[in-house]
């Protein structure tokens, strides 16, 4: 996989993307940020990316109905769950619908480097988490 | 892969089950031979472990402080197990204090009460009527146990995510069935339920740091951030504070320790009530 790793995150805390975008940058992503999840529907309607990193707790669409919806279009998305809300029955509920990884809040973002450095490595993508 | 934890009613039945399990998924097996491991890194008598361990002696009032400690030693050394993954646990009762980490099946083995009657009976050169009685009274007892020293009633269905009658299936077919059932997507290890372990775990070893001088301390433990709520404030303000945090902060993996008057602990590893 030559081109760069294609990530949309959605998170209703403006705080994450801004943090998270710039650390994902330096290990060669292509970051899209989102705070409302009806704006992020759309683009993922638009756009097949390669991770979708989702927050569950949201208004009106909530992160298993966007990890819902990426599988069911793009099956070979890896969607990556992350919750202020961490509880096991959620964490066990989103992997049995399919999610890459589930991270509780707040986590630094090192934390999200390595599990989007694992994903990558499922997908055949050369990202290096050293970068 | 998903670690398991097998619990069994009655020692009568399924004793097999965790040893074939782990030999069929090619996983560590922990069970009762763990407590010379135990015995021997916290230097206690193996014989008190399994003391502790006996449901049967809870009633001997005396010793309760006694097990609670024995009991902190066993969490804290079963707990830095699991940090491992791959194991398939039993006999420890591990089903009453690895708790809420998603990676972790929990299985309920049931024996078949005719069964276990019969063999009371036989040992113990008894009616059945009687046989009978004397189970009725090793539920009550074993209820208590797991309620006084884990707050978890141990035959309450609902703390396990599987239960297997062991009256309607053969063991071999259990082995089966749990291994399938280890394999599904919801018990597989993930970022949150590896950080929860490595919390659980160091909370187990704060606890059996802290329990000798101070039994009434809840410790709550979030990436090497530890919180500890004494139950009387009255006590643990200026010097003992400082003696807590100087105790804890030795603890390999602690990175910072607060004392803390609050109420409001979030029920994740590393709640101890």
């Amino acid at each position: 996989m030559d081109k760069s790793l294609e990530v949309l995150i959605l998170d209703d805390e403006p705080i994450v993307g801004k943090r998270l975008k710039p650390a994902l940058a330096k290990i060669g992503c292509d970051v899209e940020v989102f705070e409302d999840p009806h704006r992020a529907w759309e683009r993922l309607d638009e756009k097949e990316f390669d991770i979708v990193v989702t927050d569950i707790r949201m208004e009106d669409i909530d992160g298993m109905q966007i990890l819902e919806h990426v599988l069911e279009n793009y099956p070979r998305t890896k969607v990556i769950m992350i919750t202020g809300y961490a509880m096991m029955n959620l964490a066990r509920e989103a992997m049995e619908k399919g999610a890459f990884d589930f991270i509780s809040k707040p986590f630094k973002p090192d934390d999200l480097r390595r599990v989007i450095t694992k994903a990558a490595e499922a997908l055949g993508a050369d990202v290096s988490f050293e970068k | 892969m998903s670690s398991i934890i097998i619990s069994i009613d009655f020692s009568y039945m399924g004793e097999q089950i965790a040893p074939k399990l782990a030999d069929a998924l090619g996983y560590q097996y922990l069970g009762l031979p763990f407590l010379d491991d135990v015995a021997s890194d916290y230097g206690v008598p193996r014989d008190r472990l399994v003391q502790a361990l006996n449901s049967e002696a809870f009633s001997w009032a005396a010793s309760r402080r006694n097990s609670r400690l024995q009991l902190s030693f066993l969490k804290a050394a079963v707990w830095e197990r699991f940090l491992s993954e791959n194991i398939v646990c039993e006999g420890l009762a591990a089903h009453l204090y690895i708790r809420e980490i998603s990676h972790v099946l929990t299985v309920r083995l049931l024996s078949d009460p005719k069964l276990v009657t019969n063999r009371i009976a036989a040992e113990k050169v008894v009616a059945p009527k009687k046989a009978r009685k004397i189970l009725e009274k090793r539920v009550h007892r074993r209820r208590h146990w797991s309620r006084r020293y884990f707050g978890l009633d141990d035959f309450d269905p609902s703390i396990y995510d599987m239960v297997l009658s062991l009256s309607q299936i053969e063991e071999d077919k259990a082995v089966e069935v749990i291994k399938d059932m280890a394999g599904y997507r919801k018990f597989q290890p993930m970022t949150y339920s590896l950080q929860c372990t490595k919390d659980g775990a160091l909370a187990a070893k704060i606890e059996a740091c802290l329990l000798p001088e101070n039994p009434n301390i809840k410790i709550q433990v979030r990436d090497g951030n530890v919180v500890l709520k004494p139950s009387s404030l009255r006590g643990v303000k200026g010097k003992q504070a400082e003696k807590l945090k100087e105790m804890v902060n030795k603890i390999p993996g602690v990175e910072y320790v607060e004392v803390h008057p609050g109420k409001n602990f979030a029920q994740r590893p590393g709640h101890f009530s």
